[in-house]
């Protein structure tokens, strides 16, 4: 993994949700209401021309396959690969498989990832549509630690196991949900019913690797800014990540 | 092209949880969860599927949801009916969302489907109704369902009875984009008109639309649905994806117009580019060129087989 960069101090810092398909226009919402000392910019990414003027990227939710394919079909694909080795990136949902190094129960021929994160997940690891949930999440590092962030998960990824190599900057848990959450379709782990299990990497939530951000929910579909205040902060400006 | 500012699709949705100092966000529609699996698949395509092998298709050229069903409108309207049991098939074969229709009314068909674990429920007026005074009581769902509108009273009916995402009737199975554009620009207009009202007057127009106040105050608020709304019915070219976007819709659906078109494959990429690339008029001439016949188009009047399915749902 290449050295990440933050952004150059004398000028607006841009973010940009990538706009190919999903719920890039929530994030986009979430990113201008935020209120920081440096002042950033917020555009949306579609093209190669868009992505050179970006200094952190937001990987939306949506579905990996077609950002996958939009990506390709647009030039964008090894540009956004690139992009992710260098800069701070963050992945929700559709964009935390997309972020992830490796995949289980992709689709049929398997599919493209941007890579990043040193992580395998599982797509779909709760099952469908009727096994999302939501569930309130303590989640390490934000303002106002005492108040649970809510998480809201729907068709999520579950992360299968963290992959790091020495080499690598360290993964950091940030949540965890409690392991009477997990899927029950899978092979059970002996786990601790009550409470979240530091063993099971399946109750990982949320994750930092260097500059990159992961969460397998929507922090884009509350009104609780923290986690966005908290990557820009914390991943994209900070200068001791 | 960077789009600076939002377009009426790129508009937001109110966040459905209400957290965070000062929020002035009332209480959610629709739960979260059911409306934010729709919020995932905006700018893109769903496309009809009848079997695991176009349900692939779909999936690899890009489709962001399948809708499983017996049979395309086209091949409804020629043949009546319609009653979907390939449904597991298809959720094997794939690994994006899998939508599926019940008649409207018909809420044992809808039990059905959410026991097989289907991601999403069309009460639609594709397949003949089974009542012809009620739709579903969708809150009673786990599974979220979305539902046809001609235009805002429509649509703020089902949203009222549940309906998580909102799309536009047009006309099924004409490869004719005419009534979804009618639709579409019914729906809009209205949210135009309502949104300048004070409340003696939406209280009068919430009345004259047959619409629940509540909603309607909400949607007035917003300047848009307070759902994800799609486009569907007729859909046929990359053009008239991005026709409906710059409408204002979130994304489409494509029933007949891809499996009836000369190359499908190739058409569903094209259509899927569109969505993505709708005020791009460039990207869309290059995507437009050579991918096969489109679906005829039917003319809409008193003579199209089957009749005019839009008018079906009350």
């Amino acid at each position: 993994m290449a050295m990440q960069q933050g952004p150059a101090l004398d000028k607006d810092v841009v973010i940009a949700p990538v706009a190919l398909q999903g719920a890039f226009a929530e994030h986009q919402v979430m990113l201008k209401k935020l209120s920081l000392k440096r002042k950033i910019c917020v555009v949306l990414v579609r093209s190669e021309e868009d992505l050179a003027k970006c200094d952190a990227l937001i990987l939306p939710g949506g579905e990996s396959t077609t950002i996958a394919l939009l990506a390709r079909l647009a030039g964008l694909l090894e540009p956004l690969r690139e992009f992710t080795k260098i800069k701070p990136v963050w992945g929700t949902c559709a964009g935390a498989i997309l972020l992830a190094q490796e995949i289980q129960n992709p689709k049929k021929g398997g599919q493209e990832l941007l890579g990043g994160i040193s992580i395998t997940v599982e797509r779909n690891g709760w099952g469908s549509q009727v096994e999302s949930f939501e569930a309130a999440l303590e989640v390490e590092g934000l303002r106002d630690a005492d108040r649970a962030f809510h998480g809201v998960f729907i068709r999520a990824p579950v992360v299968c196991s963290l992959n790091a190599k020495p080499s690598e900057p360290p993964i950091h848990v940030i949540a965890r949900i409690s392991a009477g959450l997990l899927p029950k379709t899978q092979t059970v782990v002996p786990h601790d019913e009550d409470d979240t299990d530091p063993t099971d990497a399946r109750t990982i939530v949320a994750l930092r690797q260097g500059r990159h951000l992961l969460t397998t929910f929507h922090p884009e579909l509350t009104a609780d800014h923290r986690i966005h205040e908290y990557f820009v902060s914390e991943c994209v400006l900070s200068t001791c990540a | 092209m960077t789009t600076p500012i939002a377009t009426p699709n790129g508009s937001p949705l109110p966040p459905p949880v209400a957290h965070g100092v000062g929020n002035s966000i009332g209480t959610p529609v629709v739960a979260p969860v059911k409306s934010g699996l729709a919020q995932m698949l905006k700018g893109g395509v769903i496309m009809d599927v009848v079997n695991a092998e176009q349900a692939r298709i779909a999936e690899e050229a890009g489709a962001c949801a399948v809708m499983a069903l017996e049979r395309v409108p086209a091949d409804i309207r020629a043949q009546g009916g319609s009653d979907p049991h390939m449904i597991k098939e298809i959720v094997n074969a794939v690994t994006i969302p899998v939508m599926a229709k019940v008649r409207i009314g018909h809420f044992v068909e809808a039990q059905i489907l959410q026991a097989i674990g289907i991601d999403y429920i069309d009460e639609s007026e594709v397949l003949t109704p089974a009542d012809e005074e009620h739709h579903i009581n969708k809150h009673a769902y786990k599974v979220p369902f979305v539902c046809g509108a001609r235009n805002l009273g429509e649509a703020l009916r089902r949203i009222s009875e549940g309906a998580a995402f909102i799309r536009t009737k047009g006309e099924a199975g004409t490869g004719n984009v005419v009534e979804a554009v009618r639709h579409q620009r019914s729906v809009m207009s209205e949210i135009r008109k309502a949104s300048v009202m004070n409340e003696e007057e939406l209280y009068a127009y919430a009345k004259d639309i047959q619409a629940p106040f509540h909603l309607l105050k909400e949607t007035a608020r917003l300047k848009r649905l307070p759902v994800v709304n799609f486009a569907a019915g007729g859909i046929a070219t990359p053009a008239d994806a991005a026709l409906m976007m710059q409408l204002g819709c979130d994304g489409v659906f494509v029933g007949s117009g891809i499996f009836h078109s000369g190359d499908p494959a190739k058409r569903a990429k094209a259509v899927v580019q569109a969505v993505t690339h709708y005020n791009n008029p460039k990207i869309l001439a290059e995507i437009s060129e050579d991918i096969g016949e489109a679906m005829v188009g039917l003319s809409i009047d008193d003579k199209l087989k089957g009749g005019r399915l839009a008018n079906r749902g009350w």
